[in-house]
């Protein structure tokens, strides 16, 4: 059959193309590492500390906690709402609470405790919170037990539901977005003028081939090639900076499918219209700039100029990062995306039947 | 019906006309060149001839098919080589072969024998995991031409088969057009080599776009220069006057060029004016006049 012709061949030459093995391969490691580091901003744990106490058994904690190589003390504040606020609103992982009677209590050898409102909604770091700040309570209290005598000093925790994202999961809705936007259009830009640039065309044209085996046969095998992005940005980032997906990841993934359907629909028509490779790239580049800056990924759209919000409708990756959101960082599930999905798949169709249009099978 | 039947052709490029109204009817059964110097615009008109290139103005038909309107049955009819070499060098000899079996609407099975078939036909069978990248020209040349035969198609059409190919290999490409053509394929062929040409049973000359000439290399020939030349040795300088029939295109010493309509009818009556006059004829013989010498003289007629 002549699709599967065409596939088969397209996936050779990808295959021994080593800018394939560069764009598909190291770019979504590369890129998740730069995106992961970047919007992570530090190794360590961000906190606030709320120390009640006036003696200097809690500014002894406070300043192992300030020494420690796992927390960031932020903040430090007043009273015990501000300690919540800040971890709801995602300024902090947690705020550490030292009880007013803690200096009381451990001079006298009684039992105290040290409470922890943790943010409950990423478990992962909750957790690791947790098995810290035991850690360090616990060398202290032996610390403190050799001078003072037997007691305990327990943790107690407290927890509050802080925004649905953490900060380091935060870079994935932007870096997913980048990665299936970037390389499946730059890649698939350059396919058709390629082959008129080195001749190729002229021969293959000759055949009883039509405009949609072309097309048709060009996308599915980019799509093949390229679907490894989408897995290796969610493996790198889940296996490097544990981030946690909410969501099936059957559905993030088809989701994203679907989206990388359009970002190769999308360069196959600059493929068509552009007269040759050096074209092609320019042109994919500058639909990459506005993607980038208007998508919502570093501005909410809501708080762009009204040009640029029209901009940022008119670009499937609007569409994505809205559903990626939703479906990987809330866990809802797909139907509640439907719309966004619809409108990705709507401009994926535009795409692709506008360059079985414009695609022409001449030399000219 | 013409294999090929080309009628006003001409194609602009914005203020430059590449291919000025030529008329080409090449027979069914020929080898039918297309000659002329690089730029004459033999591509172009071959590229309109295929449909690659839509002209400004006239029409093409093979097999009396129009090339634009029935595209997909034209098609199986042509098999192509373009000038540039259009073969995947990221692919192997194999795969080339087989892409465009497969292209071809052959089935897989289907497919796999006919690539084995051309392998072997075409001496290509070792080299058939190499990359054509890595291929000698004239390798990929051979390789090109399988190409064109993968469907089996009457018209051959070929852009300058043998650019680049060493005389050996020539050789043996245009022993193969005869062969092709015995067995009632038509080609249409361009070059530029002037020998080559000799090889066809018809051609058209071309130049700067237009049509010069087109007939049989022998007709070519003898319209360049109004008729054959007879080279004749005398035992003396010659006399001034020639006879009635013949006009004198060069005297070098005893040695004269003479042109006449028919070298088979005028030799003897060119051997008893000589006689007449009392000189002894040493040598006497037809020139063969090159098709090189024919073109340069049309050329030069016109401008």
């Amino acid at each position: 059959m002549r699709l599967i012709a065409i596939i088969d061949k397209e996936l050779k030459q990808l295959i021994r193309d080593p800018k394939t093995i560069v764009m598909v391969l190291l770019m979504p490691i590369f890129l998740t590492i730069l995106f992961g580091y970047g919007y992570s901003g530090r190794s360590k744990f961000p906190v606030a500390i709320l120390n009640e106490d006036r003696g200097g058994c809690g500014y002894e904690l406070v300043r192992k906690l300030i020494n420690s190589e796992d927390f960031d003390v932020e903040y430090y504040v007043r009273t015990f709402d501000e300690g919540v606020e800040l971890v709801k609103e995602g300024d902090v992982y947690a705020t550490l609470v030292i009880p007013s009677d803690f200096t009381e209590c451990l001079l006298v050898g009684k039992s105290t405790y040290v409470q922890v409102i943790y943010d409950a909604s990423s478990p992962t770091v909750a957790q690791s919170i947790m098995q810290l700040v035991g850690v360090i309570v616990l060398k202290y209290q032996e610390w403190a037990s050799s001078r003072f005598g037997t007691f305990s000093i327990k943790p107690t925790f407290y927890s509050v539901y802080g925004p649905t994202v953490t900060r380091i999961e935060n870079f994935m809705p932007p870096l997913m977005g980048t990665l299936l936007q970037l390389v499946p259009t730059s890649l698939i830009s350059v396919s058709i003028c390629r082959e008129r640039e080195r001749g190729t065309f002229e021969q293959f044209i000759m055949t009883p081939v039509s405009h949609f085996e072309v097309i048709l046969g060009k996308f599915v095998a980019y799509f093949v090639a390229t679907i490894s992005d989408a897995v290796l940005t969610i493996a790198t980032a889940a296996i490097l900076f544990n981030v946690q997906f909410r969501g099936s990841l059957l559905a993030i993934l088809l989701l994203s499918s679907i989206f990388l359907a359009s970002s190769l629909a999308l360069g196959l028509l600059l493929s068509v219209l552009s007269k040759n490779q050096l074209q092609a790239y320019q042109a994919s580049i500058f639909v990459f700039v506005p993607a980038m800056l208007f998508s919502g990924m570093f501005v909410p759209v809501r708080l762009l100029s009204n040009v640029a919000e029209v901009i940022a409708y008119a670009m499937p990756i609007y569409y994505y990062i809205d559903a990626y959101k939703a479906v990987a960082m809330k866990g809802l599930p797909l139907s509640v995306v439907t719309s966004d999905v619809v409108v990705i798949v709507a401009f994926t169709a535009a795409f692709f039947l506008a360059s079985m249009r414009m695609l022409k099978l001449r030399v000219e | 019906m013409f294999a090929v039947e080309a009628r006003g052709l001409t194609k602009r490029f914005g203020e430059f006309t590449a291919v000025d109204h030529i008329d080409l009817l090449v027979e069914s059964g020929r080898i039918f060149g297309l000659l002329g110097p690089n730029g004459a615009g033999k591509t172009t008109t071959i590229r309109m001839i295929t449909g690659l290139l839509k002209p400004t103005e006239g029409y093409v038909r093979v097999y009396g098919m129009d090339v634009l309107k029935n595209r997909r049955s034209v098609l199986r009819m042509i098999g192509y080589m373009p000038q540039r070499s259009s073969l995947y060098d990221d692919l192997t000899v194999e795969e080339n072969l087989y892409l465009y079996t497969m292209l071809y609407d052959f089935s897989r099975q289907e497919a796999k024998r006919r690539t084995e078939e051309l392998l072997k036909e075409f001496f290509l069978d070792k080299f058939r995991d190499r990359l054509v990248g890595n291929l000698s020209g004239g390798m990929k040349r051979r390789l090109a031409l399988a190409i064109t035969l993968v469907h089996d198609p009457k018209l051959l059409i070929l852009d300058e088969p043998t650019v680049g190919v060493d005389p050996p290999l020539r050789r043996q490409f245009w022993e193969r057009f005869r062969q092709l053509v015995s067995k009632g394929k038509t080609i249409l062929v361009t070059t530029h080599y002037m020998d080559e040409a000799e090889n066809c049973d018809e051609i058209a000359l071309i130049s700067h776009g237009r049509m010069i000439a087109s007939g049989t290399p022998e007709a070519i020939k003898r319209r360049a220069f109004g008729g054959e030349l007879i080279e004749v040795l005398l035992d003396r300088e010659p006399p001034c006057d020639p006879p009635e029939f013949a006009k004198i295109i060069s005297v070098n010493g005893r040695k004269v060029r003479l042109l006449v309509d028919d070298y088979g009818g005028r030799s003897a009556q060119l051997m008893d004016f000589l006689r007449e006059r009392g000189f002894k004829i040493l040598e006497m013989r037809p020139v063969r006049v090159s098709l090189e010498d024919a073109f340069i003289r049309l050329m030069g007629e016109r401008s």
